[in-house]
């Protein structure tokens, strides 16, 4: 994902006097403009970009048919199912296990990814959408955007500049139809329940035996992230719309676009800029209205003079300056028997509502999955627009707002003057000469609006919000950390609890997505209280759940990347997770398995037999495999299961079976119900059929499988397996005086 | 509160196993847990897997009463352990009485069977509840009190306990089925906890 190698700092250390014009940023990049000053892009850059656009799940082969070996009566012995193990070392592990991890981490930054929006005029929609795409302009680049293709350089606030694969922005349409940028409160239901009805439809169709092209293997493959998880991460990263008490999703740019139809272009051009700034398609107050304008021509390729293009161009350059760029389409739709068509990449980030509504159309034609083409002339010329987009206008100016606000906001406040007064604003409700609107009571700073719950965007704290989050999105950690920092009490004396969770939050984030601050004991015990602050404030002070989950998810994620004894906390908010009802049964699930992954991945302590968490680990994976079973899902939970007996593999001794004896009456019977449900959930597929009909063999529960239609629940009865009983029985008669007096 | 005691061979093998309630402030000794009935296997999963932290913290701790070691949030239930020089583990689970909100919650989840109802039976109720009667000592289970109170229990437990292996009929490694010993086991929980 990033290269962590640290390149010295080639270039000048930058001067971060706020006088700089902006269009000087330009020319700090001479190497990438040679690159991308042209429309089409370096060969191998693309082409390193398509050939690793498709990543395909590592699946290992042997996965396709555990789940029947799990099940089958001769497995009943953990100790048997050695086979099992093999698995895991199948790749190296090690190695399998820091790939995930890196993958986790790469979704979580990638997720924080700067927004731009895009403003088309209508006769540029009109073009595109003759291409194909219903959505207008802003459906054409959006998938685009998500990956920055090649290497990305920014720069800290210390000068130190560091290359990122992976770094992408997010186009929001501010024109269209479907305002996209702040709809939360439209939704009929909550998000966390649309994030959980996707799910539901995923497994439902990956379930359906006649479907069959994705296995539940495949979605659920241990011991690496399964993509089923990673795909419900993705989703809850993706929930949020924009709100007063982040920036995230506040636009750092906005492009407005134009095509080479229109009769009169630079009025156009004029319009839509009014529009955005103070017409009907002004942001909402709480949005710092001083973002970045970026001017796009399209030039129709197919139909249009392209002298007469270049000539606006440069018009448009005279009158807009540096913030330009001519992007050349053709108008003509693609197909896919077109020679050189190329199909438009999936969107990654799209959020649960979006997902709902495009979920149920493709149902008619399963091989196209309803992706549109473009020519490959095209894809070149979209991707050339965004590099020089981000590399050239996004980042520097996000770069340069950071050093700007850095230098006269929060230098401010971190020097011993800024400390006083905040401690004379805090304790004498006097001192801060700065603030002219000042109301009453020590150490509110008036500047939080009540009433409509926000901070007008200029005042200190909402500057300095924003500015952790431009660091926070260009990934100086260390930076955001110190100035969520800054915040955090500021925002617990005005009492607003929503910025407040969200300074704790992302202060915790940063401090844990900073490679450098190590885990020492005292820094986790600061994370963990940050944590368990932000998640009071918005759950009980704001009543906000999926910013409450998002907020112990990304603890969980992070906090198991970092090993060692981070691991209890982690799954520590996992557990929190669960308890407080935050995520419905499916998600419930999957936490259930990734605490068990969590606790799995603790190791031993290097030369001695203790320190791993092998039985909670396999306690989880058994309430897992419970719960799969209980939503209808055996090839969840026969996987679930088997993950259990090979973590329980190793504490068990002897013949494999447990000491204690309702667990393994426990454990026997839930074996059983998997092994019957996922017989009967594949007895329509006949193709498997010899499968099947092999471990069963002259198994006398077989016998079974056709008069049960529905399934009895594990617990309440017993099932009427003979062996079963009888193997319980004789281990069981030697301490009857027991049991009674539990049920007692 | 309700307690579950158990005693583990060094090789995980349960020797003796005893269910109780808490006989302080009107309790009447008998085990409420929050699981329903059909899920009582979850007591020995919890115990089960918190034999990890057992692992681990009996090389950390030279006493032989290590305390309060795991916790499971889920079911608010605490383990305590105790350890005898033989590698015998006594191991104690507690669990706080559950507030009527989540009793009811139970009980309609109840039909569902198993461990649903119990990871919903909340964390928070947990906290709520500690808080509520955090000035009985039993009530709390971290508090300075209820270690006390744990630690004369198993004092008590492991006196007996070596009285009750001592004996000429007892080989090692054997189930403790004296009904003397689990009378004086019940004893030392009416009396301490």
């Amino acid at each position: 994902m990033t290269s962590p190698g640290d390149a010295t700092p080639v270039r000048p250390p930058p001067s971060f006097s706020p006088g700089v014009p902006r269009g000087a940023s330009k020319t700090r990049y001479p190497d990438e403009r040679r690159n991308s000053s042209t429309p089409s892009l370096d060969p191998d850059l693309v082409e390193s970009r398509v050939g690793s656009s498709s990543p395909t799940p590592p699946l290992s082969a042997t996965t396709s048919e555990l789940p029947i070996r799990s099940a089958s009566p001769y497995a009943r012995s953990l100790r048997s199912s050695t086979p099992q193990l093999a698995r895991s070392s199948l790749g190296s592990p090690v190695e399998g296990r820091l790939d995930a991890a890196e993958d986790i981490r790469s979704l979580i930054i990638r997720s924080f990814s700067p927004v731009v929006g895009v403003y088309a005029s209508v006769d540029t929609d009109d073009l595109v959408r003759q291409k194909g795409f219903k959505g207008g302009f802003w459906e054409l680049i959006r998938p685009f955007g998500e990956n920055v293709p090649g290497k990305v350089v920014i720069r800290d606030s210390i000068g130190s500049s560091r290359p990122w694969e992976d770094f992408g922005v997010r186009f929001v349409d501010l024109g269209g139809s479907s305002p996209t940028l702040y709809d939360s409160n439209t939704a009929r239901t909550s998000p966390l329940a649309q994030v959980e009805e996707v799910l539901e439809k995923q497994l439902k169709s990956a379930n359906d035996p006649l479907s069959g092209s994705v296995r539940p293997n495949d979605l659920l493959n241990f011991p690496s992230t399964s993509p089923l998880y990673k795909d419900y991460l993705r989703q809850l990263l993706s929930i949020a719309s924009a709100t007063p008490h982040e920036t995230f999703r506040h636009p750092v740019a906005s492009i407005i676009v134009i095509s080479s139809r229109n009769t009169s272009p630079l009025e156009s051009l004029r319009q839509l800029y009014a529009d955005t700034s103070n017409g009907d398609r002004r942001l909402p107050e709480w949005i710092h209205p001083e973002y970045l304008r970026y001017y796009v021509l399209v030039h129709d390729e197919d139909q249009d003079d392209i002298a007469e293009s270049t000539k606006l161009y440069d018009q448009m350059k005279r009158h807009f300056g540096l913030h330009c760029h001519l992007l050349r389409l053709r108008s003509n739709q693609c197909v896919v028997t077109d020679d050189d068509s190329v199909q438009v990449p999936e969107c990654e980030w799209l959020s649960p509502a979006e997902r709902l509504s495009n979920k149920s159309e493709p149902l008619v034609d399963l091989d196209t999955d309803g992706l549109p083409y473009l020519f490959e002339s095209d894809v070149m010329a979209i991707k050339g627009f965004i590099r020089e987009l981000v590399a050239q206008s996004v980042i520097p100016h996000m770069e340069n707002r950071v050093a700007v606000w850095n230098d006269q906001v929060a230098s401010r406040r971190r020097g011993i003057s800024g400390r006083f007064m905040s401690m004379s604003r805090r304790w004498a409700g006097f001192g801060s000469s700065s603030r002219s609107s000042f109301t009453s009571g020590g150490g509110v700073s008036g500047n939080y609006d009540g009433a409509h719950g926000f901070y007008k965007p200029d005042t200190p704290e909402a500057i300095l919000r924003k500015m952790a989050d431009f660091a926070f999105m260009l990934r100086d950690w260390k930076l955001s950390a110190s100035t969520y920092e800054l915040l955090r009490s500021d925002y617990g004396n005005d009492k607003a609890w929503k910025y407040h969770a969200g300074a704790h939050e992302m202060c915790a984030v940063s401090m844990l997505l900073n490679p450098l601050a190590m885990p020492a004991k005292t820094k986790r015990e600061d994370v963990d209280q940050m944590i368990e602050t932000a998640c009071y404030s918005y759950l009980t002070r704001c009543s906000d759940g999926p910013d409450g989950l998002r907020c112990l998810t990304l603890a969980l994620e992070l906090l198991k990347a970092r090993g060692g004894s981070a691991i209890e906390s982690a799954t520590r908010w996992a557990m929190r997770a669960i308890d407080l009802g935050l995520v419905g049964p499916v998600g419930q699930g999957l936490l259930s398995d990734r605490i068990s992954v969590c606790y799995a991945s603790r190791n031993a302590i290097p030369g001695v037999r203790w320190g791993t968490r092998r039985r909670k680990a396999g306690m989880w994976s058994v309430l897992a495999a419970d719960l799969w079973l209980r939503l209808g899902m055996p090839a969840l939970a026969s996987a679930s299961l088997e993950e259990a007996e090979r973590l329980y593999a190793d504490v068990l001794e002897g013949d494999g079976v447990f000491l204690m004896p309702d667990m393994q009456t426990f454990i026997d019977n839930l074996r059983h119900a998997v092994k019957v449900e996922y017989l009967e959930a594949r007895g329509l597929d006949t193709s498997d059929e010899t499968i099947i009909a092999d471990p069963l063999g002259t198994e006398e529960t077989s016998e079974q499988l056709d008069k049960r239609m529905n399934r009895r629940s594990l617990i309440a009865s017993p099932l009427d397996s003979a062996g079963l009983i009888a193997a319980q029985v004789t281990r069981d008669d030697d301490n009857p005086a027991d049991d009674d007096f539990e049920r007692a | 509160m309700s307690y579950y005691f158990t005693i583990l061979s060094p090789t995980d093998v349960p020797l003796f196993n005893l269910a109780f309630g808490t006989s302080k402030s009107g309790g009447d000794g008998i085990a409420r847990f929050r699981f329903p009935d059909t899920a009582q296997y979850m007591n020995q999963f919890i115990i089960h897997s918190s034999l990890d932290i057992v692992e681990e913290a009996q090389w950390m701790n030279s006493n032989m009463y290590l305390k309060h070691i795991d916790t499971y949030p889920p079911a608010s239930s605490y383990i305590s352990a105790f350890l005898t020089p033989s590698g015998a583990r006594f191991l104690l689970l507690h669990q706080p009485p559950q507030l009527p909100s989540t009793t009811d919650r139970t009980g309609s989840g109840g039909t569902g069977t198993g461990s649903s109802s119990l990871l919903a039976s909340s964390f928070s109720g947990g906290v709520g509840s500690t808080r509520a009667s955090s000035s009985s000592v039993a009530a709390n289970p971290t508090s300075p009190q209820t270690e006390e109170a744990v630690r004369q229990f198993m004092t008590e437990v492991y006196e007996n306990y070596v009285k009750t292996v001592m004996s000429p009929f007892y080989r090692q490694g054997m189930e403790i089925k004296s009904p003397v010993f689990r009378g004086k086991v019940s004893a030392a929980g009416r009396k301490w906890l």
